[in-house]
């Protein structure tokens, strides 16, 4: 009985290092983006998590998790109705890139292992990824996106998610805590 | 003799008479138009707006942007009226925090939201509850 659980600890904990890895992957290159690429990148990271809280809302009962889930489907959406405003009015078609694509076959792979967490397992699964996800997702948006936009009202549009970005980071930090 | 008593009455009541208006003559001529202004009841203009002005009353204004209250800390007098304008590309409220005795409705993003300020108070937003701020009724 001791063993198994070991096993098991053993096997969440290697399931979460490979979701961390898998969501800092797709950033760990710096490629060379173009204006509706960036457009693309930022939608889909978005998307993203938004995809990570409708698990969240299905599988917690944690209230803080849920009131967290709720948060990030809210603020996310905003974010996305905002940046489609904008490239709509600049009249910009956000374009597939390979960075767009391996951030969208990552978060599959990430809502799959979500999906396969027990009750008592998916909390922790599910915090411990959204720490890893906005970290690398602030890491991207400060040294890529922002840098790499030409047009300025996409680069203002950019560094105003940053601050939304943080907040969301560091309360999940704070409900990581309290999870064992 | 009575006649004789009765001419010298009426002569120094005339003598009185002739006296008072001698002097109030004297005394109206000698004050300057300014002096009787300065000396009437009726108060001067300006006197009478400082009178009936009431307490200014300021409206302020606190923006929501970057996640924050800027400025986080107000301080205002009773009756001041403040603004929240959500500049966030996110939803935000305005929540008094230790008993929750006010709230604002959902601000979405470029909305407004004011209150005529009665008390000091903590307040936070409840959905990103790490954004606080205060008013100091002074």
């Amino acid at each position: 009985m001791k063993n198994t659980r070991k096993k098991i600890k053993t096997w969440v904990a290697g399931a979460t290092v490979l979701s961390v890895m898998l969501v800092s992957s797709a950033f760990a290159q710096t490629p060379k983006l173009t204006d509706p690429e960036i457009a693309s990148v930022a939608v889909v990271a978005n998307q993203n998590d938004i995809g990570f809280a409708d698990i969240a809302k299905k599988k917690s009962k944690n209230a803080d998790v849920l009131k967290f889930a709720d948060m990030m489907s809210a603020d996310h959406k905003s974010v996305i109705d905002q940046a489609v405003a904008l490239v709509t009015k600049l009249k910009v078609t956000p374009k597939d890139n390979p960075l767009s694509q391996k951030l969208t076959s990552d978060a599959a792979n990430t809502r799959k292992m979500l999906e396969s967490k027990s009750a008592k397992d998916f909390d922790k699964a599910y915090v411990d990824n959204e720490v890893a996800y906005h970290k690398a997702v602030i890491a991207a948006v400060e040294t890529i996106l922002v840098p790499q936009a030409q047009n300025a009202e996409l680069k203002a549009l950019l560094e105003k998610v940053v601050p939304i970005l943080k907040m969301h980071l560091s309360h999940c930090e704070m409900i990581q805590k309290t999870i064992k | 003799m009575s006649v004789a008593i009765i001419k010298l009455k009426s002569s120094i009541y005339f003598i009185l008479l002739f006296s008072i208006s001698l002097l109030s003559i004297t005394f109206f001529n000698n004050c300057s138009p300014d002096e009787q202004k300065k000396d009437s009841s009726v108060p001067k203009a300006d006197t009478v707006k400082k009178t009936n002005e009431k307490p200014t009353q300021i409206s302020y204004t606190v923006e929501i942007q970057g996640m924050k209250f800027v400025p986080e800390e107000l301080k205002a007098h009773a009756g001041d009226t403040v603004v929240w304008i959500n500049r966030d590309m996110v939803a935000h409220n305005v929540t008094e925090e230790v008993n929750k005795t006010w709230s604002s409705s959902v601000l979405k993003p470029d909305k407004s939201w004011q209150m005529i300020i009665t008390k000091s108070s903590d307040y936070y937003c409840n959905i990103h509850t790490g954004m606080k701020g205060k008013i100091i009724v002074e």
